[in-house]
């Protein structure tokens, strides 16, 4: 066990772990966000996908100590007003069932948006293949992707 | 609900705790058809606390209690808007809650069979119908006019002609003392504002920025986590066990044994008790646990396969429904298809692995979790630990998934055995490894179908099945056929096949089993639909045309026109790769057509599905889109990648590392068609994956010739 | 592509014998004057260097397996997207080389694959610099005979710019080494790192020769 600090969505979580611990459970159960999911604990699926200096990094297979004096946001610091351009184009075009899934998906989505502000479908391919959805919401993720960059274009024309 | 159940004082007072509010609900005698609306004081002579499905408050706030488990097919969406329509108010005005577990109260809150909508849509249209009513009487009587001159709107009821308006707030101290209408009048289809209308969930923002509670984000004061190695062969007991490498992982609290019911049998484990998921599962991985695995057989998938086979080729098996002589038309003929199709175990693989929070306090119990059958587990629990039925407290959460794999009753049991044990609440957490390994599975069937046709026309049609049977491992009768033998198959086939049989050539294994989405129909609708395929072929008829001719139901013959319209049926060449199927699940009949070609690489390459689903009545056509959507997607898997295999009474893959899950890459584009008419509702969230994959089979037997009998198959190697 | 190089890495190994005869004759004229070609005798700063193409072919046979194995070669594949497993096949949720050979957006190599191995069967392993070669310099292993990958390690326009020097020193390179700790339940190369060392240093040393071309 060791005393360390992460930074979760610009505020400091001071805690006490193994530092094998993975960032997965140390946010989940250290910190009580609940909002990053455990699916498979090896990185197959992406439902724990939260950004580490703004990489979607796979919080089931990140040792906590490849965290500590890096910036980590989960799904609750993506946007103060659930109002990132995916989250809202995620709610316009109702993509989540379940909805398990999707925390992780929106990250993967956000990464690849800032990245690829006007994706075509194959880049949305190759960004998200490495997200499952069990219900199957694969088709309105895609709908959705491309009304994000809408989105943020029309944001970015705007500021 | 009769007539003479409406003519009762049918609204029930408020409460003392929560002031005066005006709220209505049912009483759900046990084993009756419907429900029945009670008076606070029949209430209390039966013993139960009044249930309020619909609460306004006096500021105006409607909360209204989604009864059933929200697994992704929509419930707390479907629920509400049907309740809002006939109120007359605001759907984001509302607040959603999940109903703890009561069918005394609910009704069955089991949430299996596609059944929330169509079980329930009448009896909520006529209770909000019954409340609006009540609020207009109230301030019709207030304003001291005719109450015919005011109606209500958006959680107001106004006066026509003075245009007076009242808040549902004013009024739910006068409307919870007035007698209930006689005779409520409903909207008709055409007058609906939210029914039918494609409103965004209500949910959808909660599962966007993590604030939805699922059942592994539920947390209460002093919880600890639990992981569980359990026997891996799914029934087994623990012989002896090695806790010391466990208790020197940091954090972990407890080990304990422990013994969970599945059906009748048990399963047994050790359980690791830790401050933290990571601590439990880390000491779970420290156990070292000596099985006892005697006293079951221990298969592999190749013996289960065999056996059925086997089975199929020498035995006649119970009869599900027979008429004519089609043994004897078929002994006799000179030509007949005599084939074999295999359909493998599945794994629900919920996104949401397994997981139960359980508090076990001074002989009471109250469980927190991603639950599909409330009461079940209430009953379970109840007869396993002794524990007064009435002493269980069932709360919902959503659930990340659910798929029938929920609607069990071992996790909570396990759970719930735990914290008896350490006397403190915690939090089981199943892995991904034993979510996909421990069952109970959706049983794989083998199914021999033999036909002959003559002159272009079905002369015999039989199909035999040996698969597991899910009643038998819930006690049924084992003398008896499977009751789902034909789940799938369209009725009306039997009405114009005059020499059918149907029969289930008995099938046990010690794997225990469950419904999976769509339950027999999902195996059934392969064979019994490909079997049709081959049959139509035989007989030199266009696939569609050979089924119109069969199903003598003007309802089928539009959705088979239907389906011949959006997919282009007519226009298509010869061997272009189109295949067709359709099935009947929960009441809703679905079609599909799908067209195939040949992929660049070698294999075969999906361009297109059509799904015209007719489920009649229905709430919100995006939900039961999406629902079709998934439907897809779940029954591509399932025929192309899934099977669970067993090796040594084991379950061999345990992770998505090797039970691979179709990616956003591997989707089709999916066309969705919903037919509108006046029918009852039918189910929507498992109606429309049994037809997928004999749609894509047939289209490749159209395409390629070659006949695809067991699945799963590689779309890659076809 | 896949059954393809197993044909040609085992039709390789069942004419050795053959190939040897024939290397005297053949790679002496063919082989060497092709190497001399690709890669200037004055970049070669090695001052060991001893032409003997026997030797040098002989040790590429034990370089060939190595780098034809799955530890090495499903880093190195012909497509885009990285192999998987010891039956090399397609990473199963398709991530793309992009320019740097990282990754690209939610996609990136670093993203499950930490620094070292993650503990049990089926999971990420791990490597501080794990990626495949870049875009522009993609070096691809599978599909290539003996002949073609031999003549591309030593081409610096293929190889990463790298001198015999160089080449040498990326025997001990950590991606490299990486092959010889490929994580639970991976099959190691065929021979140690020490052994593919000695073989890559005298297949080099002997003036890198490529072994004859295959009739497949």
């Amino acid at each position: 066990m060791a005393k360390i600090t992460l930074s979760i969505n610009k505020k400091e979580f001071p805690m006490e772990a193994d530092p094998q611990m993975p960032l997965l459970w140390a946010i989940r159960d250290l910190t009580g966000l609940k909002g990053t999911k455990y699916g498979c604990g090896v990185a197959q699926c992406g439902a724990c996908v939260v950004h580490l200096d703004g990489e979607a990094v796979r919080s089931c297979v990140t040792k906590v100590s490849r965290a500590v004096g890096k910036q980590v946001v989960t799904i609750e610091g993506l946007s103060q007003a659930n109002d990132h351009p995916v989250q809202r184009a995620w709610q316009e075009i109702d993509v989540p069932q379940c909805g398990y899934c999707h925390s992780g998906q929106i990250m993967s989505a956000a990464v690849l948006l800032r990245e690829n502000p006007n994706p075509t479908d194959q880049d949305i391919d190759y960004g998200m293949a490495g997200n499952i959805c069990r219900c199957g919401t694969y088709l309105r993720i895609r709908k959705a992707i491309h009304a994000a960059a809408d989105m943020q274009k029309k944001t970015a024309t705007k500021g | 609900m009769d007539e003479q159940t409406l003519s009762r004082r049918n609204f029930l007072k408020t409460s003392a705790v929560t002031g005066a509010v005006f709220s209505l609900g049912f009483y759900w005698p046990v084993n009756a058809k419907s429900a029945k609306i009670i008076n606070k004081a029949e209430a209390e002579s039966y013993g139960i606390e009044m249930n309020s499905w619909v609460h306004i408050d006096k500021t105006g706030k409607v909360t209204i209690f989604d009864h059933r488990a929200e697994m992704g097919q929509g419930s707390y969406q479907a629920v509400p808007q049907i309740v809002a329509e006939e109120l007359e108010v605001n759907l984001n005005e509302i607040n959603v809650a999940f109903a703890q577990g009561d069918n005394k109260k609910y009704g069955s809150q089991i949430t299996g069979g596609s059944s929330t909508v169509r079980g329930s849509y009448k009896n909520l249209l006529k209770l909000s119908a019954t409340a609006r009513e009540m609020l207009i009487q109230a301030a019709a009587t207030q304003w001291s006019v005719d109450k015919a001159g005011c109606y209500a709107e958006g959680g107001h009821v106004f006066h026509k002609s003075s245009g007076r308006k009242m808040h549902y707030g004013e009024l739910v101290e006068a409307a919870s003392k007035l007698e209930a209408p006689k005779d409520v009048v409903l909207k008709k289809r055409s007058e609906y504002k939210l029914i039918g209308k494609p409103l965004l969930r209500l949910d959808t923002p909660l599962k966007t920025n993590g604030s939805a509670v699922f059942g592994l984000d539920k947390q209460i004061p002093g919880m600890l986590y639990a992981a569980v190695e359990r026997n891996p062969r799914l029934r087994g007991k623990v012989k002896s066990f090695d806790e010391t490498a466990a208790r020197k992982v940091p954090g972990v609290r407890h080990v304990v044994k422990v013994k969970m019911g599945v059906f009748s049998t048990y399963r047994e484990g050790v359980a690791v008790v830790a401050d933290s998921t990571w601590a439990a599962i880390q000491g779970k991985k420290a156990l070292k646990v000596e099985w006892d695995d005697t006293g079951f057989e221990h298969l592999s998938s190749e013996d289960i396969y065999k056996r059925q086979l086997e089975a199929l080729q020498t035995q006649e098996g119970l009869v599900f429904k027979k008429q004519g002589e089609p043994t004897e038309i078929i002994a006799k003929a000179s030509k007949k298809i005599d084939v074999i199709y295999e359909t493998p175990y599945q794994y629900h693989a919920c996104m949401e692995p397994l997981n139960c929070i359980a508090h076990y306090q001074d002989d009471k119990l109250e469980i927190w979790g991603p639950i599909q059958g409330p009461e079940m587990v209430q009953d379970f629990i109840s007869k396993e630990m002794s524990i007064p039925r009435e002493k269980i407290v069932v709360n919902m959460t959503f659930l990340g998934g659910g798929f029938g794999r929920k609607a069990f009753m071992d996790y909570p049991h396990e759970a719930a055995v735990i914290s008896k044990a350490i006397k403190a609440p915690v939090q089981v957490v199943w892995t991904r490894e034993d979510d996909a390994t421990q069952g109970p599975f959706r049983p794989g069937i083998t199914y021999r179908c033999e036909g002959v046709v003559n002159n272009g026309k079905i002369d015999a049609f039989k199909v035999k099945l040996a698969g597991q049977n899910t009643g038998h491992w819930f006690g049924g009768k084992k003398d008896v056929p499977n009751g789902s033998a034909s789940e799938g198959f369209l009725k009306p086939y039997a009405d114009s096949i005059k020499n059918l049989a149907i029969m289930d050539v008995p099938f046990e294994t010690p794997i225990p089993i469950l419904w999976w989405r769509s339950v027999y129909a999902s195996t059934n609708g392969f064979a019994y639909e490909s079997f049709l395929d081959e049959l139509a072929h035989e007989a030199n008829k266009d696939p569609l045309e050979f089924r119109r001719e069969y199903l003598k139901d003007e309802r089928l013959h539009k959705l088979i026109d239907k389906m011949e319209e959006v997919s282009g049926w007519q226009n298509r060449k010869k061997n272009e790769g189109f295949g067709t199927a359709i099935t009947e699940c929960f009441e809703s009949t679905v079609g599909h057509v799908v067209k195939v070609s040949k992929a660049p690489n070698g294999g075969v390459k999906i361009d297109q599905v059509w799904v015209v689903m007719d489920c009649g009545w229905y709430v919100n056509p995006d939900t039961v889109r999406a629902q079709i959507e998934g439907s897809v997607v779940m029954a591509l898997g399932a025929a192309t990648i899934h099977e669970v295999k067993f090796k040594d009474g084991m379950a061999v893959d345990n992770n998505f590392s090797t039970y691979q899950m179709p990616r956003i890459t591997d989707i089709p584009p999916i066309d969705i068609h919903i037919m509108e008419n006046d029918e009852d509702a039918g189910g929507v969230g498992e109606p429309a994956l049994p037809a997928f994959a004999p749609a894509l089979t047939n289209a490749i037997f159209d395409l390629t010739g070659k006949r695809i009998r067991r699945l799963p198959f590689s779309l890659q190697t076809v | 592509m896949k059954q393809d190089s197993k044909k040609r890495a085992r039709s390789f190994v069942s004419n050795q014998t053959v190939a040897i005869l024939s290397i005297l004759i053949f790679l002496i004229a063919v082989g060497a004057s092709a190497f001399r070609r690709d890669a200037p005798a004055k970049e070669i700063k090695i001052s060991a260097i001893a032409r003997d193409s026997v030797a040098s072919v002989k040790a590429f046979e034990t370089v060939y397996k190595v780098l034809m194995s799955p530890r090495c070669m499903n880093c190195h594949p012909a497509g885009d997207v990285p192999l998987q497993g010891d039956d090399s096949h397609l990473h199963a949720m398709g991530p793309k080389r992009g320019l740097d050979g990282k990754g690209v957006y939610a996609m990136k190599c670093s993203n499950c694959h930490q620094e070292t191995n993650t503990p049990g069967l089926h999971t990420p392993p791990g490597n501080p610099d794990w990626h495949l070669p870049p875009a522009a310099m993609k070096m691809v292993f599978q599909g290539k005979s003996a002949h073609e990958l031999a003549r591309q390690l030593v081409d610096k326009k293929q190889n990463g710019d790298k001198d015999m020097q160089k080449l040498i020193e990326h025997a001990d390179d950590g991606l490299v080494l990486a092959g010889w700790n490929p994580g639970e339940g991976r099959t190691l190369p065929p021979v140690t790192h020490a052994e593919f060392k000695k073989a890559w240093i005298t297949w080099i040393k002997n003036g890198a020769y490529a072994p004859k071309k295959t009739s497949n």
